[in-house]
C-alpha cells in the first residue's frame, strides 16, 4: 500500500488501492503428481495478460504481486501441474493510469489468444476493468484492489480478502491487553479504513467489553497529525488505532510518541512493508491483522516462502503471496475444468473457490469470488515486522 | 482495420472526451478568460449523469443533458461571481472551485458514495454517438473561430476595452464563455462515466487541470484544432511511452516543459508558421523563376 | 485548547517556511512557480540520500538542503522561466507557459524521487540529530517544533525587513511594481530574478529539511500537498504582501485545527480551498496586499 500514499491533489493517482494484506495459500498441495499427461481439452499454451503497475506510485505493490505470479507460474510449469500445457503470462503496466489500464484489458478482451487476467492492484484501475471483464466474459483476478465495484459479477475475482472480514483477528490481543478505551485516527478517503473505523471497531469493542471514546478523522493530504492525536489523546484512552495509509504511519507513530502515549497502538497492513522504517525506534510497537506472514505456521505457507526465497533471496511481501495464490487459483480452476476457453476458467475458478485451498495465506476460503481467511497479527519492532500470534 | 479499432476503442473513445474536456479549459482562454471551471463542470457532469442513470435509470441523452443543465446555470452563476477577476487570480479562484467540487463529492453522502465514488453506470453510450457530438462542437466552434464573431472574440480577448469601444458587450461574452466551457466540461465528464461506468472524487481532481491545460498547451490553444491534436497526444502517449519503464514520467516532464518553453503556440501553432514560410518561400522562389503562380497569398491572412 | 494552539502554531510555521519563498517570487519577479513543491522535496530527499550514507547532524543537513534547493530553483530559472519569458508575446500568455513550464518541470524530479524510494516514505534515520519532548503545564513540545516556529519566524521578519530596508530589497518591489520604468533606473532584472529564485529555492530546502525532521519521514508527493495550501496562504494575506503571507499561513493553521478538532475533520480540505475562493471573491487584494500590484 504504499504507493498509495499522499497521492493528492497531485496527480490524482490512485488513491483508493484496496489495502489488503495477504494470505497466501500455496497451491502446490498437489505437487507430488506432477505428471498428469496432456488433457484432451487443453491447449499446449494457456496465455493470460497481467496488468500489473511496475512504474508509477503504486509500483511497489506491483512488482511484488507480479513476483508472486511468476514464481507460481514458473513452479506450474515445472512441476507440469497441467500436463504438457504451459501458462505464458504477457505482462502490461498501467503505470497508475486507469485508462491505460482499462485500454490494456480491451486489447486482451479482443485478442482471442489471451485466455484470463491478472487484474490491476489499484482500486480505480480495477473499477474501470471490471465492468470490461463483465462485457467482455473475460475472467480477470484481481489482488489488492480493495474498493467496491470491482468483483462485480460471475467473472470478476479477487485474491486478496477484505480488511474489514479478517479485522476481527486482532479481539484476543486487544483483549489480552486489558483495554477499555479506544482512540482512532483514521484515513476517511479511503473507504476500507473509513469502515473499519466506524463499524469493526465499535462492533468489537461491543463484543470485547472496550468503547470508542474519540475518534478523528485525517485526508489523503493531511501529513501533520499533530492536531488529531491531540484531541485523540486526550481522551486518554488504553489503546489508540492509527488507520492511515503507508507513508502516513510513521509520523502519526512518532507524533503519537511525543504526545506522550505509550500504550497499544492498532494500525493496518498499510503499515507494514517498512513504511514504518522511517519512524526508528519511535515506530515500535504498532500492531495489525493481516492476511499474511512469512513466519506463519502451515505446510503450504512455508513451501511458499522457501521457494520464494530461494528466487529471489528475500523474504516475501503479502503481495507476492496473493500473486502467488492468484496464479494457483487460476491453474486449479483449468484443471478442474479440463478446459482452457475464458468460459471454463470462469467455471473453474468457481468451483476452486466453492472448494477452497490451501495457499501461500493460509487455508482460504471464497465468498462471492472474493477471498476471506482467518489474518495473523503482526508487529514492528522498530526493524522488522514479526509475528505475533495466529489462529490458523 | 476493424481489428486496430477494437483492440483501441478505449483509446478511440477517450480522444474524443480528452478534445471535450481540453476546448472546455480552451473556449474560454480563446475568450481571454483565464478559468479552469470547466473541470469542476467535468465533474458535476460526471456525477449528475451517474446519479441519474443510476437511480433513476434516465436514458443517456437525458441524463448527460441534466448534468449540461446543471453545470451550465452553475457556470453561470460562477461567472457572475468572479466577474471581477482576471488573470492569474481568476485561474487560482477557479482551481479553487474545481477542488470544492471533489470535497463535496466526497462529503456528498449516499449520494456521491463518498471516497468511493459510484459504480455502474451502465448505458449504451457508443463511438459512433462522441463522433457526431464532436462533429458538431467542433462545427460550431470552427464557426465562431472566423468571421464577424472570430473578430469579436479576438477583439474581446486581445483589447477588453478597445471591444468595449466598438460596441462589443464584454461582459456578455465573458459570461458566453464561462456558460460554454461549463456545457462542454459537463459533456465530457457525462459521456466519459457513461463509458467508463464509474466516477470517483479522486478522478476529478488537480490532475484533471493540468491534464486538460497540457493537451490545449501542447496542440495550440487557439483553435479547436490544436485541442484534437494535444487530446490525440497526450491519451496516446502513455501506450508509446511503455517501453521506457520507470522513466515514462521524467519523459513526459520533459516534453510538457520543452513545449511549454519552446512552442508557445503549440504544435498546431507550429505547423501553421511551418506551413506559412514555407508557402512564403514557394511564392518567394515562383517569383523569381516567373513561371508559377504564387499560391494562397490570399487565404494566408495577415502575416506576422 | 494550549496544546491544539501549539500544534496550529507549528503547523503554520511549515506553511510559512514553503510559502515564503513562493510569495517571494510571486510578489516581485511576477512567476507563479508550480515546481516550488518539487524543489522542496527534492531537497529534503537528497539530503535524505546523503545522510543514508554519511552521518550527518542537523546544521549540515540545512545547509545541504538550501543549497540543492537554490541551486534547482535556479536551473529552473535558467532553463525553463527565462527562455519562456523572452518568447512570450506578452504578459499572460507568459504567465500562463510559466505555468505549465512549472508543472511540467516538476514532473521530474518527483519521478525520479518516486523511482529511488518506490513512492516510499523518506526520512533522516541517518542523521545523529534526535528530537528531544518537553512537557510543560500538560503541554507537549518538542525541540523539533520549536525550532522550525523560530525558523519560520525569524526568516520571516528577516525577508520583510530585508525587502524593506536594504537596496536590493527595495530593487525588487521595484520590479514587482513597474519592470520597465525598474530596469530604466539601472536594476538588473536578470539577475535579480536570478537571485530571488535562488533565495526561494533555498527557502524551499530548508522548510524541506526542517519539515521532514519535524514529520520524521516524507513522501515524494509531499510537495504537491503542500503547493495548495501555499497559495491559500499567499492570496489570504495578499500576493506581493510578505507580512500578508505570514498572517495568511498561521490563520490557514488555526482555521485548520479549528475544523479538525471540533468537526469529525471531512472538510478540513475545504478550508483552504473556500479561503482561496472567499478572498479572491471579496477581498482580492487579500488581507494586506495592495490593490493591483501588477500590471494587468
Amino acid at each position: 500500500m504504499r504507493g498509495i500514499l499522499l497521492a493528492s491533489l497531485g496527480r490524482g493517482i490512485p488513491v483508493t488501492l484496496a489495502m489488503a494484506g495477504l494470505l497466501a495459500v500455496t497451491a502446490c498441495g498437489s505437487g507430488g503428481e506432477a505428471a498428469v499427461s496432456a488433457e484432451g481439452g487443453l491447449p499446449a499454451e494457456i496465455k493470460i495478460m497481467t496488468i500489473k503497475d511496475r512504474t508509477g506510485p503504486v509500483a511497489f505493490t506491483g512488482l511484488s504481486t507480479i513476483k508472486g505470479i511468476e514464481l507460481a507460474v514458473e513452479q506450474i510449469n515445472a512441476e507440469k501441474f497441467l500436463g504438457e500445457t504451459k501458462i505464458v503470462l504477457e505482462s502490461k503496466d498501467p503505470a497508475g493510469k486507469a485508462q491505460t489500464a482499462a485500454s490494456q484489458m480491451t486489447a486482451a478482451i479482443q485478442d482471442k489468444s489471451y485466455a484470463a487476467v491478472f487484474g490491476p492492484v489499484a482500486s480505480d484501475q480495477a473499477a474501470a476493468t471490471s465492468p470490461l471483464a463483465e462485457r467482455g466474459k473475460m475472467p480477470i483476478i484481481y489482488s489488492q484492489a480493495g474498493s467496491e465495484g470491482v468483483v462485480i459479477g460471475k467473472y470478476t475475482f479477487r485474491a486478496t480478502p477484505p480488511m474489514t472480514s479478517y479485522y476481527r483477528v486482532i479481539g484476543d490481543h486487544i483483549k489480552s491487553k486489558n483495554v477499555k478505551t479506544l482512540g482512532v485516527v483514521y484515513n476517511t478517503t479511503l473507504p476500507t479504513l473509513k469502515e473499519v473505523a466506524e463499524k469493526v471497531l465499535p462492533e468489537m469493542g461491543a463484543e470485547l467489553g472496550f468503547s470508542v471514546v474519540s475518534s478523528a478523522a485525517v485526508q489523503m493530504t493531511t501529513q501533520d497529525f499533530a492536531a488529531p492525536i491531540s484531541k485523540v489523546v486526550k481522551e486518554k484512552p488504553d489503546a489508540i488505532a492509527l488507520l492511515l495509509v503507508g507513508g502516513q504511519n510513521p509520523t502519526a507513530m512518532r507524533q503519537l510518541r511525543q504526545a506522550g502515549f505509550d500504550g497499544l497502538v492498532l494500525g493496518n497492513t498499510a503499515a507494514g512493508a517498512g513504511n514504518l522504517k522511517p519512524a526508528g525506534q519511535d515506530g515500535a510497537g504498532m500492531t495489525w491483522p493481516s492476511d499474511f506472514h512469512p513466519d506463519q505456521p502451515g505446510e503450504s505457507t512455508k513451501k511458499f516462502v522457501d521457494l520464494y526465497q530461494a528466487k529471489f533471496n528475500e523474504r516475501p511481501l503479502n503481495y507476492a503471496a496473493e500473486g502467488y495464490d492468484s496464479a494457483w487459483w487460476l491453474a486449479r480452476a483449468v484443471k478442474q475444468a479440463g478446459g482452457a476457453s475464458r468460459d471454463d476458467i470462469q467455471r473453474g475458478l468457481d468451483v476452486v473457490a466453492a472448494e477452497g485451498f490451501e495457499g501461500a495465506m493460509g487455508k482460504l476460503a471464497f465468498e462471492n469470488r472474493d477471498m476471506r481467511l482467518t489474518g495473523v497479527i503482526v508487529q514492528w519492532n522498530g526493524t522488522e515486522e514479526v509475528l505475533v500470534g495466529s489462529d490458523s | 482495420m476493424i481489428a486496430w479499432y477494437d483492440t483501441n476503442i478505449i483509446l478511440i473513445q477517450s480522444t474524443f472526451v480528452g478534445l471535450l474536456m481540453a476546448l472546455s479549459l480552451q473556449v474560454p482562454i480563446r475568450f481571454g478568460v483565464f478559468s479552469f471551471a470547466g473541470i469542476g463542470c467535468y465533474g458535476i457532469g460526471a456525477y449528475v449523469a451517474a446519479i441519474m442513470t443510476i437511480r433513476y435509470e434516465w436514458p443517456a441523452a437525458a441524463a448527460i443533458g441534466a448534468g449540461m443543465l446543471i453545470a451550465g446555470v452553475v457556470g453561470y452563476l460562477l461567472a457572475l461571481t468572479v466577474r471581477r477577476l482576471g488573470g492569474l487570480y481568476l485561474g487560482m479562484a477557479t482551481i479553487a472551485f474545481d477542488l470544492i467540487v471533489g470535497v463535496l463529492a466526497v462529503n456528498g453522502g449516499d449520494l456521491t458514495g463518498g471516497p468511493s465514488g459510484l459504480f455502474g453506470a451502465l448505458a449504451d453510450v457508443t463511438t459512433l454517438h462522441l463522433v457526431l457530438i464532436s462533429a458538431v462542437v467542433i462545427g460550431l466552434l470552427a464557426y465562431s473561430e472566423r468571421g464577424a464573431i472570430g473578430r469579436r472574440v479576438e477583439a474581446v480577448r486581445e483589447d477588453p476595452e478597445l471591444a468595449a469601444s466598438m460596441g462589443i458587450d464584454v461582459r456578455r461574452h465573458r459570461q458566453a464563455a464561462f456558460v460554454i466551457s461549463a456545457l462542454l466540461g459537463a459533456c465530457a465528464g457525462g459521456l466519459n462515466v457513461l463509458l467508463r461506468t464509474t466516477i470517483a472524487p479522486t478522478d476529478i481532481g488537480f490532475s484533471l487541470v493540468v491534464l486538460a491545460l497540457t493537451m490545449i498547451i501542447v496542440g495550440g490553444s487557439r483553435s479547436w484544432a490544436g485541442a484534437l491534436i494535444g487530446a490525440m497526444i497526450f491519451t496516446w502517449l502513455p501506450g508509446f511511452l511503455e517501453f521506457s519503464g520507470q522513466w515514462q514520467k521524467v519523459i513526459y516532464g520533459v516534453i510538457v516543459a520543452l513545449a511549454a518553453i519552446w512552442v508557445p503556440g503549440g504544435l498546431l501553432g507550429m505547423m501553421t508558421d511551418a506551413y506559412r514560410s514555407w508557402q512564403r518561400s514557394r511564392r518567394d522562389a515562383g517569383s523569381g523563376d516567373g513561371d508559377r503562380t504564387p499560391l494562397g497569398s490570399r487565404a494566408e491572412g495577415t502575416p506576422a | 485548547m494550549l496544546q491544539d494552539l501549539i500544534n496550529a502554531l507549528s503547523l503554520g510555521s511549515i506553511y510559512l517556511l514553503f510559502a515564503l519563498g513562493m510569495s517571494l517570487v510571486w510578489g516581485t519577479v511576477g512567476i507563479l512557480n508550480f515546481a516550488h513543491g518539487a524543489i522542496f522535496m527534492f531537497a529534503a530527499f537528497v539530503s535524505s540520500v546523503i545522510t543514508d550514507q554519511v552521518r550527518l547532524p542537523l546544521p549540515a543537513l540545512i545547509v545541504i538542503g538550501a543549497a540543492v534547493g537554490a541551486l534547482l530553483s535556479v536551473a529552473v530559472q535558467l532553463l525553463a522561466f527565462q527562455p519562456i519569458m523572452r518568447r512570450a508575446k506578452d504578459h499572460r500568455s507568459g504567465e500562463m507557459q510559466i505555468l505549465i513550464g512549472g508543472i511540467g518541470v516538476a514532473a521530474i524530479p518527483l519521478a525520479i524521487a518516486e523511482e529511488v524510494t518506490g513512492s516510499n516514505p523518506f526520512g533522516f534515520a541517518g542523521s545523529s540529530y534526535v528530537t528531544s519532548t518537553f512537557s510543560l503545564l500538560g503541554v507537549r513540545v518538542t525541540s523539533t517544533q520549536l525550532m522550525v516556529v523560530a525558523a519560520a519566524l525569524v526568516i520571516g521578519i528577516g525577508v520583510i525587513v530585508w525587502l524593506r530596508f536594504s537596496r536590493s530589497g527595495l530593487a525588487l518591489r521595484s520590479i514587482g511594481v513597474d519592470p520597465e520604468t525598474a530596469s530604466l533606473m539601472g536594476v538588473n532584472r536578470r539577475v535579480l530574478s536570478l537571485s530571488t529564485m535562488a533565495v526561494a529555492g533555498g527557502l524551499a530546502g530548508l522548510a524541506g529539511v526542517l519539515l521532514t525532521y519535524n514529520l520524521g519521514a516524507i513522501t515524494p508527493e509531499s510537495g504537491d500537498v503542500l503547493l495548495i495550501k501555499a497559495f491559500a496562504a499567499v492570496i489570504l494575506g495578499g500576493v506581493g504582501s510578505m507580512a500578508g503571507v505570514i498572517v495568511g499561513a498561521y490563520v490557514l493553521a488555526v482555521a485548520e485545527t479549528i475544523v479538525l478538532t471540533q468537526t469529525s475533520g471531512l472538510w478540513v480540505d475545504a478550508v483552504s480551498f473556500g479561503f482561496i475562493f472567499a478572498v479572491l471573491l471579496f477581498k482580492s487584494e487579500g488581507l494586506f496586499g495592495r490593490r493591483e500590484v501588477r500590471r494587468t
